[in-house]
């Protein structure tokens, strides 16, 4: 249908000097009001070890589901991702939805957590997760739902304890071709990158390296992401959501140096998990041998895990019971902000509804 | 052109979309070549040796002042890491107590809208 709206150019010019003016208030109350108050839903620390947390929310139903659910996130960043403000929280939505929620976050290593290794995270931090949330439930099993790299951990989780307590799980955009992730497969050349000289003199590798990394993956995107901020600012909404985002995405944090040795060097050099060579512990991985219920749910415009670099996934996984759904949105909107609330929570919470019973 | 004709700004709006779009298409092409990967690491690897010097300088200073170093620190840590270890294996042999009884256990019966009858 042709649009056949009169443009009324004093009404329009009014309008924008008025957002003109919104945008100049408000962008002073940006630079001197904090930032939104995120991660805030009631919760109960269970584990507070080395960069380890557990935390347990308070459930907000009467009824829950018998399984629970264990959010496992990635090592680089904070876990209020999945907890932003009442509302925009994942959290919060299956609470609701009436799913008992725990969540495995991370803090930064220390400077003597160095030697912390990707054994640390798959044979140590992780069952230590699953089995307090199983004496904290009393349920022999728990849904295990990773987010990028804390989907790779879940896997090598899943892989080497098919017979522990694991009733389904859900990996969100995460990787497992790892050649496919051009940037940084390019970034990690073993001609020219020396992990090993990166680590012995870092120790930790620092979160503003990470961050750098991660940003030059789309150099235009914060320019472009200042100057929206600008054109929104009369918008409280937008600039709170802004806000959120930026605080999450600027607390990248430092990962523990043979952590990071490692996984240079076994998934972006050797890329065996795909090939099917990789260990842990002295421990092949094979991820056929996963077969609870398994969900990927991967977005189609991810800039840090791109499509092809997580399309193998499903293929490789031995259940019966697997399913992958692509949803509109980036790395970042899959899970928070107003696409995941609209399209990937609900998916989330229907499909682990069915198998919670 | 998706610009609304009644917003005068959304021209730039627009015009900001596709600047963005080039520049990251662009950019994602030289920041893989092979040029530029090249040139990163010898930026890193020049950022670690003046790290690395740094560290020694730092270290001679310290011990010449007669001060704790960052390692003596690290040290330390890992003993109070090794005590609290050693705490937390106590704790789970003399038993956890299992759940707080205190805590409001909601019944783990709930099932899914469709085969709730």
């Amino acid at each position: 249908m042709q649009q056949t709206a009169t443009i009324d150019p004093i009404s329009a010019a009014q309008g924008e000097f008025e957002r003109m003016m919104a945008r100049n208030i408000k962008g002073l109350n940006y630079f001197t009001s904090p930032a939104p108050v995120v991660g805030a839903t009631p919760r109960e620390v269970l584990i507070e070890r080395g960069p380890m947390r557990l935390n347990h929310y308070r459930p907000m139903t009467d009824e829950v589901y018998r399984v629970p659910i264990l959010l496992v996130m990635a090592t680089t960043n904070r876990g209020f991702i999945f907890d932003m403000v009442p509302g925009q929280s994942l959290v919060e939505f299956l609470l609701r939805a009436g799913f008992d929620v725990f969540m495995l976050e991370w803090e930064a290593p220390r400077s003597h957590e160095r030697s912390l290794t990707l054994e640390s995270y798959v044979l140590d931090f992780l069952p230590a997760a699953v089995a307090r949330v199983r004496e904290e439930t009393g349920e022999p099993d728990v849904s295990m739902v990773g987010y990028c790299f804390g989907g790779v951990l879940s896997l090598l989780y899943a892989a080497l304890h098919p017979a522990q307590g694991l009733a389904n799980l859900v990996t969100f955009t995460t990787p497992i071709d790892f050649s496919r992730m051009d940037l940084f497969s390019a970034w990690s050349d073993p001609r020219f990158f020396d992990v090993d000289r990166l680590v012995d003199t870092f120790g930790n590798v620092p979160g503003d390296m990470l961050y750098a990394s991660f940003d030059m993956l789309r150099p235009a995107a914060r320019t472009a992401a200042n100057m929206r901020l600008y054109d929104n600012l009369w918008d409280d909404e937008y600039v709170k959501s802004f806000r959120m985002f930026e605080r999450w995405n600027t607390d990248t944090l430092p990962l523990a140096g043979e952590y990071f040795r490692q996984t240079t060097k076994k998934l972006m050099w050797d890329n065996s998990l795909y090939k099917g060579t990789m260990t842990v512990g002295g421990r092949a991985i094979d991820l056929g041998g996963i077969t609870v219920p398994f969900l990927h749910l991967a977005a189609e415009h991810d800039h840090i895990v791109p499509r092809e670099a997580s399309a193998p996934l499903l293929g490789m996984i031995g259940s019966p019971d697997k399913q992958e759904i692509m949803l509109k949105g980036g790395h970042v909107s899959l899970v928070a902000g107003g696409n995941a609330i609209k399209r990937m929570w609900p998916a989330l919470a229907n499909w682990l509804a069915e198998r919670s019973i | 052109m998706t610009s609304n004709p009644s917003d005068p700004a959304a021209f730039f709006r627009d015009m900001l979309g596709h600047w963005e779009k080039a520049v990251n298409n662009f950019g994602g092409d030289a920041l893989k070549s092979e040029e530029f990967v090249r040139g990163m690491s010898a930026a890193t690897a020049a950022t670690a040796n003046m790290q690395a010097n740094t560290h020694q300088v730092m270290e001679r200073v310290l011990a010449a002042a007669n001060l704790p170093s960052r390692a003596d620190f690290d040290d330390l840590a890992r003993r109070v890491a090794g005590i609290e270890a050693t705490l937390a294996r106590i704790e789970a042999k003399l038993g956890s107590g299992g759940p707080d009884p205190a805590k409001p256990r909601p019944s783990r019966s709930r099932k899914p809208p469709s085969k709730a009858s």
